[in-house]
């Protein structure tokens, strides 16, 4: 049983990993949710499995029966499982929001908070759409190219 | 800086000769140094040293605001303060009109405070506080004249030499602390002594010298120094002669009582201070600036310093008091000097200076004074020195080139004494004379000859400082040299003396002093090329190097490409599980094997065929639902384990969920804006996942194979009936035992709905309202159902609700189950339609009373004075039956609102857009 369960975690940790690499930014959020699966799934596993009884007492008993699953790992699961959707309906917006205005969702082509150098070492121009100094603002800012050092 | 405010409006006026200084505002910045001094003369006379006082500063980490002043300090808190009044008083006349003076004024009492609590600081951390103040201060001094680029350059050269040496010292002392376990210096340098070298003690001195040759310009780090005479005359004068770069021999001799014997300390002292002195003094041949000539020698002086600190024996502590004494004594009026003739001759390049003693007479004096000593000639206490340091160097232990190095030293200093003394003043070489030279005022004209005359006084009667001279002795060895007889005037008048060592000293330095320029001209060439492969060329291509090698691994980490991030998180976290793995994994039972039930092995297969799909997949549909495969999976798995709440929660979940991204993927694809490239880096990332998932579940195997620890599983499953009043433990942990946890998680969904609204209505500003529009695509069908659904859907999930205590159910899955609901009618009538029927009409606001309902549920118990959250209970009789009332149904129903209000504003919203781009008909 226990076996089973860890084949399946190991198939979706993964699977997980694998989208999370991604560069396709819908792809590494699916991968993040499937992760976040296995990550149940690891809590599930770590509080045990056999008993396949449910974690509720039974009327006329004070205490759990013998046979009852493990309750402490469901708490935990059930409240990181509808805490997970929060957090990927907030990344699906962001991912919308992003493709909106950028019109990609290709991560290594999201230039605008880290924009490709264009000098041997001063950081590279904020864009002026992300609230930066225009380029050429910031060309007055840098020192004179005489006085720098070769 | 507030002086500068003072100066600020002088500055129109620096032409005119008021706009510095009055006498009166001279006087009483000079008053400073000269009170210290004459306390520091009243201590010299009366007080018994070591003086020691100490207050808590930190005491957490052991430091303290500890002072001690012993025959070591007192010297140099002479110096500091004797010099001090010399260059106050100079600095009066030579910044007289000058706008910079009060800053001039302002920095130098700063520094002179801070070189005080330098020399005198008995804790580690103080003294190194203090010793950076110092080099901070000699950045302000050298950059005065901040107008001019040389001044800048030089400015920041010093501080990154004494900066950089400053953080070496420090390691090297908190090493020290470490070993010794206090930050008092005494403490540690007695320690020192006692414990003899230890590796550990003996990396921690190599680092302190990094720090103490920086500071005091010792090879290969003297470049510096020089380049410092950019400042103004008397910041040359005080810091870069007289006191600053004398820290670094002060520290050492701080330590010489502790390692005096080491044989790491005396090799490499000499061997540093000889190269130091010789070819420092060797390279003052190569100026043609009396300032910088006066500099080098400086340089030299330092190296010879550290030679005898590096002596063993308590003569040579003797001969680092004096020669400590009597640079000051020397070198300040010299370069008091050099001050004069720029000022009075306009110019400092000797080649253009010569027979100043007519128009400069009285400078020419002090000149001549202050070069019997540098030269060392009999009845000066310069020849005082060299005697002492000729006894010095006689014991046992001296390099061989010690003495060869010692040799070169003298024989230049005489030279530069007279390029100072005779050259501008008795002779013309060059054949150039400045026309227009004129004498200075008596300010700047008294100090030198004043401080020179001091030397020559201590010539005669060297008597004078002979217990001052022990004092440093003392300070410097373990046991206190016992008397000691400096030459008296008579004895250094010795004919044989005379005609013998000091006759052919200087024989040898009038003879460079007579082709200098010659030597100049030959040296030039050699000078050029040790240069280029010099200490400075270094400094300078590190300081190009910098920014280059900074970019590198700037964008080397930074380099805004996301799954190569997400691959550094991955090696890295592989890293860290490699190195615990095999302990954890080290003698573990693991777990046999059982087969598993057949609805265990359904789920898992789902769970397997979503993973492989997901991977093999390329249409992002279907991805999704290959997706949402591994989540009904998972409540299939959850669901034959004994968890139907776990099961139910993940089922209602994953349904929301694929419709979402489903609303999602349709708004993207509406505007074409998605497509992606294959991924080049896809065998690499199957490497990464592989090792790190294989890597994750063996963490969780170890796990599973060592012993369960029930405790807690079987509290919650004992008491919580008899405690909570409920039968579902899993519903009872949620929102009584573990509720405060649970008000948090409904946070992260109110939070999380809130931080996306502002984006979610951007989104959603470009579509027009869709309920009034939507009608065109209507499905008759769903039109028909959605009404009588709705209400069931809504019925169930109360139902769910309030069972939830006792049988499966809950505020989780009861508020996800009104999710559904809500999605349906968004889909049969539209979204705004979807949010009218919420309560309160607004998603946002639904969440937020959600919120408030579970957090003021806890409250109630505060009127018990019982902990926030500890749930009431109540029984109102009905006649047939009871009810039991409680807070946690509030606490429940709190978690059902916000469920459904967070993720009900989502999916209204997704939705919206979803029919929006279904209306247009842009999806084929």
């Amino acid at each position: 049983m226990t076996w089973t369960l860890v084949a399946a975690i190991w198939a979706t940790l993964f699977a997980g990993i694998t989208l999370l690499l991604s560069r396709d930014l819908l792809r590494a959020i699916l991968g993040s949710m499937i992760l976040g699966s296995a990550v149940n799934l690891m809590i599930f596993a770590a509080g045990r499995v056999g008993p396949s009884g449910p974690a509720i007492v039974p009327y006329g008993t004070q205490a759990l029966a013998e046979g009852s699953a493990n309750p402490l790992p469901q708490a935990l699961v059930l409240t990181a499982i509808v805490i997970g959707l929060a957090l990927a309906c907030f990344a699906f917006v962001l991912i919308q929001g992003i493709v909106t205005a950028t019109g990609t969702a290709d991560s290594t082509r999201l230039r605008i908070a880290e924009p490709l150098p264009d000098h041997p070492y001063y950081p590279p121009h904020p864009g002026p759409d992300d609230g930066g100094p225009s380029p050429a603002a910031t060309e007055a800012a840098r020192p004179v190219a005489a006085e720098a050092p070769r | 800086m507030a002086d500068a405010t003072h100066a600020d409006p002088d500055h129109a006026h620096a032409d005119t000769a008021h706009a510095g200084l009055s006498l009166v505002a001279c006087a009483l910045w000079i008053a400073l140094p000269a009170s210290v001094l004459a306390a520091v003369l009243w201590l010299a006379t009366h007080g018994p040293l070591p003086v020691a006082v100490s207050r808590d500063w930190v005491p957490a980490l052991g430091v303290s605001f500890a002072f001690r002043i012993d025959g070591l300090s007192l010297m140099m808190l002479l110096l500091i303060s004797g010099i001090g009044v010399a260059v106050f008083s100079y600095a009066g006349a030579y910044m007289a009109g000058d706008p910079k003076q009060v800053r001039l004024y302002g920095l130098l009492t700063a520094f002179m405070l801070a070189m005080a609590g330098a020399v005198t600081a008995d804790d580690v951390i103080l003294l190194f506080l203090f010793w950076e103040a110092t080099s901070i201060l000699s950045f302000l001094l050298v950059g005065l004249k901040h107008d001019k680029p040389e001044a800048r350059k030089s400015a920041q050269q010093a501080l990154l030499v004494t900066g950089t040496g400053g953080l070496a010292l420090l390691a090297g002392l908190l090493i020290l602390v470490q070993q010794f376990g206090t930050t008092q210096l005494s403490a540690i340098v007695a320690g020192m002594a006692d414990s003899g070298p230890t590796p550990l003690s003996n990396a921690a001195l190599l680092l302190i010298f990094v720090g103490c040759f920086t500071k005091s310009a010792q090879f290969p780090f003297h470049f510096w120094l020089p380049n410092a005479m950019a400042a103004p005359t008397p910041v040359s004068a005080y810091l870069h002669s007289a006191t600053m770069v004398k820290l670094g021999v002060f520290l050492l001799a701080r330590f010489d009582a502790g390692a005096g014997e080491w044989p790491l300390w005396t090799m490499l002292l000499q061997a540093v201070g000889s190269i130091t002195a010789a070819w420092g003094m060797t390279l003052a041949l190569s100026e043609r600036d009396l300032k910088r000539i006066l500099a080098w020698s400086t340089v030299a002086t330092l190296g010879t310093l550290v030679v005898l600190v590096g002596l063993p024996g308590p003569e040579a502590s003797l001969a680092v008091g004096s020669l400590l004494l009597a640079h000051a004594l020397y070198k300040a009026p010299l370069f008091f000097v050099a001050g004069n003739v720029d000022h009075g001759a306009g110019t400092r390049i000797i080649d253009n200076l010569g027979n100043l003693r007519r128009s400069m007479p009285l400078t020419a004096v002090a000149a001549a004074l202050a070069g019997l000593s540098m030269a060392g000639l009999p009845l000066s206490f310069g020849y005082v020195v060299k005697v002492v340091t000729y006894e010095a160097k006689a014991v046992e232990g001296v390099l061989t080139w010690v003495p060869l190095a010692n040799q070169i030293f003298t024989a230049l200093a005489v030279a530069v004494a007279g390029t100072a003394a005779i050259r501008l003043f008795w002779w013309n070489p060059g054949g150039v004379e400045a026309p227009a030279a004129h004498e200075c005022s008596w300010g700047m004209v008294l100090p030198p000859l004043v401080v020179a005359g001091a030397g020559l006084v201590l010539g005669f009667y060297p008597g004078i400082v002979t217990e001052l001279l022990l004092g440093v002795a003392g300070a410097m060895e373990t046991t206190r040299p016992g008397v000691v007889a400096l030459p008296t005037p008579a004895e250094q008048l010795n004919p044989a003396d005379i005609w013998g060592t000091v006759g052919a000293t200087l024989l040898a330095g009038g003879f460079i002093l007579y082709f200098w320029d010659f030597l100049h001209r030959v040296l030039m060439r050699p000078f050029a090329v040790v240069a280029r492969m010099g200490a400075r060329a270094f400094f300078d291509a590190s300081l190009a190097a910098l920014p280059r090698i900074a970019a590198r691994v700037t964008r080397g980490l930074q380099h805004g490409n996301g799954p190569r991030y997400m691959m550094l998180a991955v090696v890295a976290t592989l890293a860290a599980l490699a190195a615990v793995l095999p302990r954890a994994l080290a003698d573990v039972a693991l777990p046999v094997w059982e087969a598993p039930s057949a609805g265990l092995a359904t789920g898992v297969a789902m769970i397997v065929a979503g993973a492989v799909a997901v991977l093999l997949l390329r249409d992002r549909f279907v991805l999704i639902l290959a997706a949402g495969l591994v989540g009904y999976g998972s409540a299939v798995v959850f669901l034959f384990l004994g968890a139907p709440d776990v099961a139910f929660t993940q089922f209602v979940v994953e349904t929301v969920f694929v419709i979402i991204a489903a609303a999602v993927l349709i708004a993207l694809r509406g505007g074409g804006k998605a497509q992606v490239h294959a991924d080049r880096s896809m065998p690499v990332a199957l490497l990464l996942a592989g090792a790190l998932a294989s890597a994750v579940t063996a963490l969780l195997v170890a796990v599973i194979a060592r012993p369960f620890d029930p405790v807690l599983s079987d509290y919650f499953g004992s008491v919580s009936v008899p405690e909570a009043f409920g039968r579902n433990v899993v519903n009872v942990i949620l929102v009584d035992f573990r509720a405060v946890d649970t008000l948090g998680e409904i946070t992260v969904i109110a939070l999380s709905f809130m931080a996306a609204l502002p984006l979610l209505q951007r989104l959603m500003a470009s579509t027009a309202d869709i309920a009034t529009q939507a009608g065109g695509r209507r499905v008759v069908m769903l039109d028909v159902v959605a009404g009588p659904l709705y209400r069931v859907i809504l019925i169930a999930s109360i139902v769910v609700y309030f069972r939830g205590h006792n049988e499966p159910g809950g505020g989780f899955i009861g508020g996800l189950l009104a999710v559904t609901a809500t999605i349906l009618w968004a889909i049969a009538h539209g979204s705004r339609a979807a949010e009218a029927r919420l309560p309160f009409g607004n998603a946002l606001v639904l969440t937020a009373a959600g919120f408030g309902l579970g957090a003021a549920a806890g409250l109630p118990a505060w009127l018990y004075g019982l902990p926030y959250m500890t749930h009431l209970w109540a029984t109102i009789p009905l006649g047939i039956t009871d009810l039991k009332v409680s807070t946690v149904y509030l606490f429940d129903l709190g978690v059902y609102l916000a469920v459904w209000g967070g993720l009900g504003g989502y999916v209204l919203h997704l939705l919206g857009r979803m029919r929006q781009d279904d209306r247009e008909g842009s999806v084929t």
